[in-house]
């Protein structure tokens, strides 16, 4: 009976029903990332981030994800600079809704977190954080199931943290030319997967070069296609 | 016309009883004389008018309090207020009475009884002593309650009757006045009445002649009647002296409580709080808390200042605490709709409010567009409020993350970059002497990071923000 209604639930996962997209995922907007993660990021719970060092494309992996859902608050917690209103607004997230928090002490930055995803009205949080231990892993978890939001928590470590945080994912981000590259350590409801290379190049066309450019050719090419910085025909006039 | 007084021997002792638990013997004091004293008290024979010294003997660990003119006419004009809710027509008379005009409420109310009702809930709520009459004219009353008289009279002959029998003593002439009447031998007022009046005022003075020409006048005293205060505000002395922060707690409780019996009624909202703190031998300070959606009732009030309070450090124990309301708004229904996705359990002003209490003000802001070329001054981060999107934002790309100083680079750019666009010119600011000339480029480095990076006429290479 309990198996029946855990089943019910959909909380146990059964290796045989790996079927279509989830239901419960929502799109990322990157094809070949949702290809890999079976239909996108997940709706509700918290998602870890490893990304190594800032501003690789972390948030721009978020970016579409986040301009798509505006109904309610979208909370920020301890960026790592100023966050930029003008990028923002560009990239079609909604000011009003957006809230920003900083706080020196940790546990303060874990309680405004708590207290955000708690109030039911904050759909997206999106927490820079050193670490996090299993019980307040556990506690933000819960929060964010329980109210319907989408947490990621963001990391400057380059490989994820130990295995046994409770997580609905976790990946680690590393560059690349085209995009990045995005290494899926566990993710919720599937197989463990191979890791995916998710192309920019169609949204963010100017920072990222298109994957025909980027691949290596058999020839002696230079292999990272590096132009030279053009230091002596841009001279200020 | 029919008139209703209520008179509050121990007004002050009596709320401060009230809001505080306290059950030893405790005596009012003024000018070295007990003037009001609890039940415990009078059990060890300590009267009104009984010297400090010898309450003290009576009983050696007796509670004294100063008598507070000003803070009993306060604790007068909150309860009208309260009364107010009762009786439409209502005068203070300091410094223990209340005066109801009860003639216009009994079709109301279907009679005097339902009424008397009514209008005692409040008082046995906050556990006061009282006296009350009714009579055909203010002063008769006055006269009856005072001499504590506790009975509803509806016709004027019952209350003449009772006036005529009344001693004089007790009748509120001042004592030389009273003292002056027994010797010529009138011991009741009826007695007083009797005598023709001109020959009263030769002998005994004008004041005794307008007294008696005021016991039969039944109307209303020239005085304006109570207008109830447009903003709350309310002082508590405490009965102890509280050294933690977080016994605040309960006597604060009652206050909002309060607050929550002025605002529902008016169908107010409350925008913030000042709770000051008056310390022993220390200056008092003040507490702001606010809420940018307007709140009511006291539970919410109550979880903010708790935030806020395990906050405080106390420099010296607290002996008062004083409360009162920054703006007032109007009610508003939280929500618009109906049929949400998520039930939400609070607001997201709710929400703000709670999380700048345990914060600070300043460390939970919003992101606001400004009509600036200037990448530092094209945005700025405020308060929260109520969001006005109407400025564009430019087309040109901009990094997610701006640096709040830009970071010079050691070295220039070189084969470890990687340009993608730019440059970008920007100059700007020529009009208030904050005049930049930067060519912006975006650049990945060989860690991977792209970065939005910026040149000066003086090559100086300075990094600026990064597409994150």
């Amino acid at each position: 009976m309990a198996l029946l209604q855990l089943e019910k639930d959909r909380l146990v996962w059964r290796a045989r029903q790996v079927t279509g997209p989830d239901q419960r995922r929502q799109s990322s907007s990157y094809p070949t990332l949702d290809a890999h993660l079976q239909g996108g990021w997940p709706q509700t719970g918290l998602v870890e981030l490893a990304c190594g060092s800032t501003g690789i494309g972390e948030l721009r992996l978020l970016f579409p994800l986040l301009a798509k859902a505006q109904a309610r608050l979208q909370v920020w917690i301890n960026p790592p600079a100023q966050l930029n209103g003008q990028a923002l607004a560009q990239y079609g997230i909604s000011l009003s809704q957006t809230l920003l928090i900083r706080c020196q002490n940790p546990q303060h930055a874990l309680w405004s977190a708590e207290q955000s995803l708690n109030s039911g009205c904050c759909s997206h949080l999106i927490l820079w954080a050193k670490s996090l231990t299993a019980p307040q892993a556990k506690r933000l978890q819960v929060s964010a199931k329980d109210n319907q939001s989408l947490m990621f928590w963001l990391h400057p470590q380059a490989e994820p943290s130990t295995s046994a945080l409770p997580v609905s994912a976790r990946f680690s981000l590393a560059p690349l030319a085209t995009g990045l590259h995005l290494k899926i350590h566990k993710y919720q409801g599937q197989w463990p997967q191979h890791p995916c290379q998710v192309d920019m190049h169609e949204l963010w066309p100017s920072l990222a070069m298109p994957a025909y450019v980027a691949a290596p050719k058999p020839t002696n090419a230079p292999k990272n296609n590096i132009k030279a910085f053009p230091l002596n025909t841009l001279k200020l006039q | 016309m029919q008139w209703l007084y209520l008179y509050f021997p121990s007004l002050q002792l009596d709320s401060l009883l009230h809001q505080q638990a306290y059950n030893h013997a405790c005596v009012l004091v003024d000018k070295n004389q007990v003037v009001q004293a609890n039940p415990q008290a009078r059990q060890l024979g300590i009267k009104n008018g009984t010297g400090l010294a010898q309450a003290a003997l009576l009983c050696a660990q007796i509670k004294v309090i100063t008598y507070n003119a000003k803070q009993e006419q306060r604790l007068l004009s909150q309860l009208a207020q309260c009364l107010y809710q009762t009786s439409a027509t209502l005068y203070l008379d300091p410094p223990q009475g209340l005066l109801l005009q009860t003639s216009d409420m009994l079709r109301l109310y279907e009679g005097l009884a339902a009424y008397w009702q009514q209008l005692q809930h409040p008082l046995k709520e906050r556990s006061l002593n009282y006296h009350y009459a009714s009579a055909h004219s203010p002063l008769a009353a006055k006269v009856l309650a005072q001499a504590g008289n506790d009975r509803l009279l509806t016709h004027q002959s019952d209350a003449t009757r009772l006036l005529s029998q009344l001693p004089i003593q007790h009748a509120g002439l001042g004592h030389k006045l009273a003292l002056q009447l027994e010797r010529l031998g009138l011991n009741t007022l009826g007695q007083a009445q009797a005598l023709p009046r001109c020959a009263l005022g030769q002998r005994l003075g004008k004041t005794l002649v307008t007294y008696l020409q005021q016991l039969e006048d039944c109307s209303a005293p020239s005085r304006p009647a109570y207008q109830p205060p447009e903003r709350f505000r309310q002082r508590l002395e405490l009965l102890y002296e509280i050294e933690h922060s977080t016994a605040l707690k309960f006597p604060l409780k009652r206050m909002l409580t309060d607050l929550e019996a002025f605002l529902a009624p008016r169908q107010l909202r409350a925008a913030g709080l000042s709770l000051g703190i008056e310390y022993r031998e220390h200056e008092s300070q003040r507490m702001h808390v606010g809420c940018s959606d307007g709140e009511y009732k006291a539970e919410p009030w109550l979880a903010l200042f708790a935030l806020k309070l395990e906050q405080l450090k106390l420099p010296a124990p607290i002996i008062a605490i004083s409360l009162n309301t920054k703006g007032q708004m109007p009610w508003a229904p939280l929500s618009q709709q109906l049929f949400e996705p998520t039930g939400g359990k609070l607001t997201s002003g709710q929400l703000i409010s709670r999380l700048q209490s345990k914060l600070g003000d300043h460390a939970v802001q919003q992101v606001y567009l400004h009509d600036d070329h200037r990448p530092e001054r094209s945005f700025y981060q405020g308060m929260p409020q109520s969001h006005n999107q109407t400025q564009q934002a430019t087309t040109s790309l901009r990094p997610s993350l701006l640096l709040t100083l830009p970071k010079a680079l050691h070295h220039k750019p070189d084969h470890h970059w990687c340009i993608l666009s730019g440059p970008e010119r920007i100059q700007s600011g020529w009009w208030d002497n904050v005049n930049i000339c930067r060519d912006y480029f975006i650049a990945r480095n060989s860690c991977g990071q792209v970065c939005w990076l910026f040149r000066t006429p003086a090559e100086d290479w300075f990094l600026h923000g990064y597409f994150s």
